[in-house]
């Protein structure tokens, strides 16, 4: 009971005050400690001198009628919602977008098979295996190290790539192509899929679940 | 019946503070351990805070603070160093809970919606929650976790002081 600050005076009172305080500073720094070593421990633990997102660090929800957006030509932003507002933050960044029709049309191109027209999905495994579109290679920009191997080769000798991640305000999609501009793929190789697999798979289209060429094929809503 | 107020009540006392020490103690370390699994989601749910340009201390942070959060789970478990431990974590909630607040704020405007039809992923390690909900639950967390800081939960706690006391 002696240490119960209810119980004594003021001196008591501020004794007990100052050691939960230096207790505090104690978990913290010891919680620190154990954090860290278990981080990097873990094999999923993150590398903590990567810039895990080349493409920018910021990535706010802003107000759509901000007056901080970015002024880029033939663009008004105040008329747009946060997925069209990240179309045009990559277009500003130098990357060329892609719509459906054209990624129809290369779809469809016989050079897709022979893969001079690649198409690259930039979500983690687990997304990637429950559905993808079909032929797509598997390159997480968060784990980038372990696809490149397979990605790179095929990028570099290929004449157009795609990237795509889930759409919405995700730029999954961007940082892969920004990773892949920064190991010397040239610029005008690369576009963005804005509308990712969800787009893709609204329309109708065919998604291919597990490995990349699996056969697994499923349409939205089957 | 007089005896048992006397004794009954602080009983039913110390019960409850040391079974919330226990819920609060595997509440963390199940917040925790969920974020420390997914680590890069929890990255990128960090990063929609907008904290820092520096990407080292925000891998500092999104690597750290969910083992952090096992770990402060962990003393809870076992009582030790509990109001140390009580105080970090206030020091932790409260202002997260205000920037879980100004992020729903940000996305009430841009979506211009009511303020509980809010919902996203807050990373607080229980994925998609209506805003109001996910306040409620940090504010019952910053209560209960002040409560055990008041220095309740001493019972079957390996050591509820970390630093003795010199007098």
């Amino acid at each position: 009971m002696k240490d119960d600050p209810t119980q004594s005076g003021v001196p008591d009172r501020l004794h007990a005050f100052s050691k939960i305080f230096l207790e505090t500073v104690l978990v913290a720094a010891v919680g620190a400690a154990f954090a860290f070593a278990a981080n990097q421990i873990s094999p999923l633990g993150l590398a903590l001198t990567r810039d895990y997102f080349p493409s920018g660090m910021m990535h706010s929800v802003r107000p759509v009628a901000s007056d901080e957006l970015p002024d880029v030509a033939g663009t008004n932003f105040r008329t747009l919602f946060p997925a069209q507002l990240l179309a045009a933050q990559m277009k500003e960044k130098g990357l060329q977008l892609m719509d459906v029709p054209r990624l129809l049309q290369l779809f469809h191109d016989p050079r897709f098979k022979k893969d001079a027209i690649v198409f690259i999905d930039a979500r983690d495994e687990e997304h990637y295996q429950q559905g993808h579109i079909p032929g797509a290679y598997e390159f997480d920009p968060y784990r980038p190290e372990k696809y490149f191997d397979t990605v790179l080769p095929v990028c570099q000798k290929s004449e157009q790539i795609v990237v795509y991640c889930s759409g919405g305000d995700c730029d999954d999609s961007e940082s892969a192509a920004v990773l892949l501009r920064d190991v010397g793929i040239p610029n005008q190789k690369l576009f963005v899929y804005s509308g990712g697999i969800t787009e893709w798979a609204t329309n109708g289209l065919p998604v291919e679940t597990g490995a990349r060429n699996s056969g697994n094929l499923r349409k939205r809503n089957q | 019946m007089k005896t048992c107020q006397i004794i009954c009540g602080p009983i039913a006392l110390d019960t409850s503070a040391v079974l919330t020490r226990w819920l609060l103690g595997a509440v963390f370390i199940y917040m925790g351990l969920n974020k420390a699994l997914h680590p890069v989601d929890f990255l990128k749910l960090l990063r929609q805070y907008d904290l820092t340009q520096s990407y080292l201390l925000l891998n500092s942070m999104a690597a750290a603070l969910p083992w952090f959060e096992v770990f402060c789970g962990l003393l809870f478990l076992a009582g030790i160093a509990v109001r140390g431990t009580a105080l970090t974590l206030v020091f932790l909630l409260v202002p997260f809970t205000g920037l879980v607040l100004h992020r729903a704020l940000l996305l009430q405007s841009a979506l211009a919606i009511s303020f509980c039809a809010v919902k996203f992923d807050c990373g607080c390690g229980t994925g998609e929650e209506f805003i109001c909900r996910k306040l409620a639950e940090n504010f019952l967390l910053i209560l209960l976790t002040s409560w055990l800081l008041a220095g309740h939960g001493r019972q079957l706690s390996l050591r509820f002081n970390s630093i003795k006391s010199s007098g």
